[in-house]
């Protein structure tokens, strides 16, 4: 008898496509009752994947969604219909929740204990004991810069200070994937630095980050891909690269006759009779100083400009700038 | 396993919270004031002091821990949502039962925390002013600390569903009126039958917290003991009730959108 042959599968079944997703949202609708008791949508079928390993900004004006969508991938909130998986099971299951470390937006923490006190109760949540529990405390402690601050009451920590307790313990138990809101919310820029560091050190261990900030230029230094909601609706998707090298423009100031239209998005003539011409590539430039120089033309000046991350979400979102 | 160090955590959370708040001291130092006036009274002679001093102690002993009990357990879940304290906790692994069995349990060791203080306090005053120590003082605490049970299971219940002010107000109503509305609700039963079954209905519903206050039995001197029988069947009755109102609090609370 002729053994069978193992099966082989001709293209990913959607199984194992979703394996390899840390969040996938599908048509996710949140509603909320508004005082007067009329529903309010605040998710208008969003879908979305994170794959693991990625760190994705999830951006927004106030009221976008973003902190709704956010709870619902924790099971504070139920959406109203869609679906969400967090690292393969059902978003707010307790499988889900023990691999997945967070830091709520507006978070406060029990005045009256310290923090190491703090991080040792949600460490016992997490499942976390005895000697490994306090060496994690502690060297937790020490990495968001709470060293000589653990034995203070949390109530006469500052802002930023909490903002440390609260990165601190979401990344108690060292979770797979990070869900931040507003992670650099009270943060000086000393801080926003190591922050940084930190999770960009996580992320190389595996760490799989999503997170809402207003910080635009903190996401463009961290984030691989960046997802832009706006009235609940996901209008933008992009690689940050992608978005930066759209943004860059090159501004080349020339004398002379020369046929450039090939290479140029936009002309125009300044009050000394010199044309100015911007190229969205490097190349594109290199190619026009080559013919301005061919053509007997004389190039005046050279200016490359980056557009920020700002300038790209405020157009996406039609907003003037 | 793993549950019973969720419900530690969370409890020893609360206790600390609460100790460090300092809300304790203040009942003991206003239970303490309390006391210490029944012996300004000793000082100008009054006579039959010592059954003064033990009723007073004990009532002083009943109130100020039942208050405390029902700020404790009231409060609590209202406040985390409004404070945002939850949305840490319920990120971890922690099931919203287990995370609403923690916090009873640990408004239960604050309330016999206090209990326990103000109970030293009256002890010490109680001795101080001659009044001998009866087994019956024993089983006294022992009940009100199963009372005590029932107070926050009770008013953890109706903090799920209402708002801290109301959930506070009518734990405090419905607790130290329970005597009299038991007795109105009998009364009412015996006088139109065709109604007793409502009557009956809705005072089985209430909690019996008087059952559990032996304080009268203890202020007066050489009563017998409760019959043990009597203690377990109110230990069975703490543990239904204090099931039932979980069950409540759980039933509004493990859907809720926070």
């Amino acid at each position: 008898m002729v053994p069978k042959k193992p099966k082989v599968p001709s293209q990913l079944s959607d199984y194992q496509i979703r394996m390899s997703f840390a969040i996938n949202c599908q048509g996710l609708h949140v509603r909320y009752r508004s005082k007067s008791g009329k529903p309010v949508e605040a998710v208008s079928g969003l879908s979305f994947g994170v794959e693991k390993g990625e760190i994705v900004g999830f951006l927004g004006p106030n009221g976008a969604g973003k902190s709704s969508t956010l709870k619902v991938l924790m099971g504070f909130i139920e959406p109203y219909s869609g679906s969400a998986k967090v690292l393969e099971s059902e978003s707010g299951s307790i499988e889900s929740r023990s691999r997945t470390g967070y830091l709520p937006e507006v978070a406060m923490y029990y005045p009256f204990l310290t923090p190491f006190e703090t991080l040792t109760l949600y460490g016992e949540l997490q499942g976390l004991k005895g000697k490994a529990l306090r060496n994690e405390t502690f060297e937790l402690l020490e990495r968001v810069g709470l060293k000589g601050s653990q034995k203070k009451q949390n109530r006469t920590l500052s802002k930023g200070m909490l903002q440390r307790v609260g990165i601190a313990q979401s990344l108690l138990g060292n979770p797979e994937l990070l869900i931040l809101d507003e992670v650099t919310s009270g943060l000086d820029p000393i801080g926003r630095r190591e922050l940084r560091a930190l999770l960009q050190e996580k992320n190389k261990q595996g760490t799989t980050l999503f997170f809402s900030s207003h910080e635009l230029s903190e996401v463009s230094r961290i984030c691989d891909r960046i997802l832009i909601i706006d009235k609940g609706k996901l209008i933008a998707e992009r690689n940050l690269k992608e978005v930066e090298a759209s943004l860059s423009k090159y501004l080349l100031t020339y004398n002379g006759e020369t046929s450039l239209f090939d290479l140029s998005m936009e002309f125009e003539e300044d009050e000394s009779g010199n044309m100015r011409a911007s190229f969205a590539t490097k190349d594109a430039l290199i190619e026009a100083i080559d013919r301005v120089k061919i053509s007997g033309g004389k190039v005046t000046d050279i200016v490359a400009e980056q557009g920020s991350l700002e300038d790209y979400f405020l157009e996406t979102l039609g907003v003037a700038a | 396993m793993k549950k019973l160090l969720i419900w530690k955590a969370l409890a020893r959370g609360v206790v600390l919270e609460s100790v460090r708040r300092k809300d304790i001291w203040v009942v003991a130092i206003l239970g303490l004031l309390t006391i210490l006036s029944a012996g300004a009274l000793g000082f100008f002679g009054f006579s039959g002091l010592e059954l003064f001093a033990k009723d007073l102690g004990l009532t002083v002993l009943s109130i100020f821990s039942t208050v405390l009990a029902v700020l404790a357990s009231s409060r609590m879940l209202p406040d985390e949502i409004k404070n945002r304290t939850l949305y840490p906790l319920l990120a971890r692994p922690v099931s919203r039962f287990d995370f609403l069995f923690g916090k009873f349990l640990g408004a239960v060791a604050v309330s016999w925390i206090s209990f326990s203080l103000l109970a030293a306090m009256v002890a010490i005053a109680l001795f101080t002013f001659g009044v001998t120590f009866e087994l019956i003082l024993i089983q006294y605490a022992i009940c009100k600390m199963m009372g005590l049970v029932l107070v926050c299971a009770f008013s953890l219940a109706l903090s799920a569903y209402l708002t801290p002010a109301a959930a506070t107000t009518l734990s405090l109503v419905l607790l130290f009126g329970s005597s009299m509305m038991l007795r109105g609700l009998t009364m009412a039963a015996l006088g139109s039958p065709d109604l007793a079954w409502l009557y009956t209905s809705v005072s089985n519903l209430l909690p019996q917290v008087g059952l559990f206050d032996l304080g009268s039995r203890a202020t007066n001197q050489n009563w017998t003991l409760v019959p043990a029988w009597v203690v377990l069947a109110l230990a069975g009755y703490m543990a239904i009730y204090s099931t039932a109102m979980l069950t409540f609090s759980w039933a509004k609370f493990r859907r809720r959108a926070i």
